[in-house]
């Protein structure tokens, strides 16, 4: 349904008894006031669950609440502390970091490499693709990270299998050194949704270029660096801002592997999940709040350096 | 458009009737409490078939029970509590009971007593210990304390002498060398790592004549108590008398993962009360016996505690259907003789212990008794811990432990450090 703005129908007949009455609101009303009733539902949802709670937890990061008693007003407090002596939030931006920035890479490198197999003109690609994509589905699931923990424990099936050669591998998920990179397997292994988009961008590759640069000698590799990958630029830059927004706000499988602890040591601290502690581990409601506002200037900060970068590297042919 | 219009009629029929069901009034005779508790699917079994009964005995008033580990319970009971949406009753515990009175969260339940609420033979200590600030805020669900749950056939296996009552640290190491030397069921060791539990750093430092906290809510022990602590820990680590750093650290709270349960150690520290849920899970046969004493004459560790309350949310327009269910739920004999036995704890009241005493089995029988036969173990109970405290218990500590045991820094540094960290965490505000 479209909105139509203010006086586009100027030319429709007003009736003679309200023109001279009629304010500006009053003919906006009466012209549009059908669509936005239509609306409402969309509205009250929209300022009753979205903008409203998003500014009551404005209000609340400038306070000291705990759930039990009402909030009273600290100033900046949490904030100047989050900053200047909380050693956990830098653990938490750390390892949330670190996850996003080999994660994502890792993901869409093995996107981009199954996606291209499965263009080579397959029979029956449709049911690859729905298998290569059901682990996105399920990825985020809480039977998938138990599933996980199994997996990696110290007498879990991977180090069953590494027995078989000889290896005695560690307890994965319960040490701080590996613990982390378990997840980023996990985040890797749900490579579908951007492996799907990735092969939609493929297809809309014209074959002539091939063709061309086929006859001009150049050979499969020179093919996928200079006709294949400048043509996907924006299909890559769309899926690295999803995944990367996506990366910063995982919670489940660290918060299921560790217990909800971040731990062995903190190295599973996503910051959500320290989000989570402060807020339900510990009742200081005013602390999470400033953190969830902290978290979304990050993200929009890298959000906003993506774009103004996408100009020296996306490709749109126009 | 056609179609978007159909859903748009179908989703406000649905928001109607949904309206509609919302608003219908509750028949004046029927009282539906709502319960929430911490605790083991053995527990959930137990307390529903108490509410059956208790339902059969008085028609018209319904309990709609509910529960969670006790880490996501906590949450959940704030959030409902903060949205003005708390469960009629409700489970409460020794940590945070002073925080909800004080904070008119639940109610006070002296107007019920002697009325709906019968406590003509309950345990004197038991009521004071759920009193705040001399008003009545929970009932306890018995008197319990803490305890090491033994596997004794994995003792009997590596032809180790079961530990008792006079236990000590000194036989704790000697008995991980007699199980290292044993190595049964592929290298399981005697005992878990102790470092990060903090009930037991508690146990070890009242038996030196420290606590955990004084009564106005600062640390009771220094940094040489702490660097003492961890050091004895590594020391057994490192000889590779007590499970592995790995190991541990696979223990993130629920009973099913602690070292016993998983079968990498024999003894694994917890209460005694939970005696039940632990064997609940394993077949071996458990028992449980007092934490190790610090030497010969290590005294006054442990101390008898009310396991938990049932409280009465502030909130709740049933308060007096919801004492008359805590009345029942700690003074029914048939209710607790075949149903509650003693997995809350030991029951409080005189006639209600005396009646279950002969229908118990013999590994009850040892929960029944153990508090009672803890002797100069036993000593006066703590102040409350201060409301911080909290985060010391499930996260410092732990990490700190782990710290030691990764070997990320040594039991020197880990002392001072976690002293440091602790007093910041107790001052801090907001």
């Amino acid at each position: 349904m479209t909105v139509r703005p203010l006086g586009a129908d100027s030319d429709l007949p007003i009736s003679g008894r309200t023109a001279t009455a009629a304010s500006p609101w009053r003919l906006f009303w009466r012209r549009n006031g059908a669509g936005y009733a239509f609306l409402t539902p969309w509205f009250v949802g929209f300022f009753g669950l979205t903008i409203g709670p998003a500014l009551i937890s404005l209000y609340l990061s400038f306070t000291d609440f705990n759930l039990l008693q009402s909030p009273h007003w600290v100033g900046d407090a949490n904030y100047l502390r989050i900053f200047t002596a909380d050693a956990k939030f830098m653990q938490a931006l750390r390892v949330t970091f670190f996850f996003a920035v080999v994660s994502v890479p890792l993901k869409l490198a093995f996107a981009l490499a199954i996606a291209m197999l499965l263009n080579r003109g397959l029979k029956g690609l449709p049911i690859y693709r729905a298998i290569f994509y059901l682990p996105s589905l399920l990825g985020a699931s809480v039977a998938i990270a138990v599933l996980w923990r199994e997996l990696f424990a110290g007498d879990g099936v991977i180090n069953q299998l590494l027995g078989y050669v000889g290896i005695t591998g560690p307890s994965w998920i319960s040490n701080p050194r590996y613990a982390l990179w378990t997840i980023i397997l996990l985040a890797v292994w749900q490579f579908g949704s951007p492996m799907v988009i990735f092969l939609a961008g493929l297809r809309q590759i014209p074959q002539d270029l091939y063709e061309a640069a086929a006859i001009d000698g150049a050979s499969k590799a020179r093919q996928f660096w200079s006709v294949t990958l400048p043509l996907l630029t924006p299909v890559i830059f769309f899926n690295a801002i999803i995944q990367g927004i996506d990366a910063f706000k995982s919670f489940t499988p660290a918060f299921i592997i560790s217990g909800g602890t971040g731990n062995p040591i903190n190295s599973t601290l996503f910051y959500t999940l320290y989000l989570y502690q402060e807020a339900f581990g510990f009742f200081r409601m005013g602390n999470a709040a400033a953190l969830a506002w902290i978290l979304l200037i990050i993200i929009a900060v890298f959000t906003g350096i993506s774009f103004l970068t996408s100009r020296y590297w996306v490709y749109y042919d126009e | 458009m056609r179609s978007n219009r159909r859903q748009f009629l179908l989703g406000s029929a649905a928001v109607l009737a949904a309206g509609a069901s919302g608003f219908r009034p509750a028949f004046a005779a029927d009282a539906n409490l709502r319960q929430i508790f911490w605790g083991s699917q053995e527990r959930a079994n137990r307390t529903y078939k108490t509410n059956d009964l208790f339902t059969a005995a008085n028609p018209g008033t319904k309990i709609t029970g509910e529960f969670y580990a006790w880490n996501d319970y906590w949450p959940k009971l704030a959030t409902e509590t903060a949205g003005g949406n708390a469960p009629d009753i409700i489970q409460m515990d020794y940590r945070y009971i002073v925080e909800y009175a004080t904070r008119q969260a639940i109610a006070p339940l002296d107007e019920f007593v002697g009325k709906e609420l019968d406590l003509h033979d309950f345990d004197q200590d038991q009521i004071e210990g759920g009193k705040v600030n001399g008003k009545l805020y929970g009932i306890s669900l018995g008197a319990n304390s803490v305890a090491s749950i033994v596997n004794t056939a994995a003792f009997k296996e590596a032809g180790v002498p079961v530990p008792d009552n006079n236990f000590t640290y000194d036989d704790l190491r000697a008995a991980c060398e007699a199980f290292k030397k044993a190595n049964i069921r592929g290298g399981m060791k005697a005992f878990q790592d102790g470092s990060g539990v903090e009930p037991l750093l508690e146990n070890w430092l009242r038996q030196r004549g420290k606590a955990l906290y004084t009564a106005d809510g600062k640390l009771g022990f220094d940094a040489k108590d702490a660097t003492e602590w961890f050091k004895l820990w590594n020391d057994l680590r490192n000889d590779g008398l007590i499970v592995s750093a790995d190991d541990q650290a696979l223990d993130t709270g629920p009973l099913d993962q602690t070292m016993v349960i998983q079968g990498k150690a024999a003894v694994t520290f917890a209460n005694s009360n939970q005696l039940v849920a632990f064997q609940a899970l394993t077949k071996d046969p458990l028992t449980i016996t007092a934490f190790p004493r610090v030497g010969k004459d290590g005294k006054g560790g442990h101390y008898r505690k009310p396991s938990m309350f049932w409280s009465v949310a502030q909130q709740s327009k049933l308060q007096s259907d919801a004492a008359k269910y805590l009345s029942f739920f700690i003074n029914d004999v048939n209710a607790n003789k075949t149903v509650l036995g003693v997995e809350r704890g030991i029951p409080a009241a005189a006639s209600v212990r005396n009646a279950i005493a002969p229908t118990l089995s013999p590994q009850d029988q040892v929960a029944l008794h153990f508090v009672a036969n803890l002797g100069d173990l036993l000593g006066p109970i703590p102040p409350p811990p201060p409301s911080n405290a909290g985060e010391i218990d499930i996260d410092l500590i732990l990490k700190t432990s782990q710290q030691v045991a990764f070997g990320q820094q040594s039991p020197e540094d880990a002392g001072p450090a976690f002293v440091q960290q602790a007093t910041d965490i107790l001052s801090r505000k907001g």
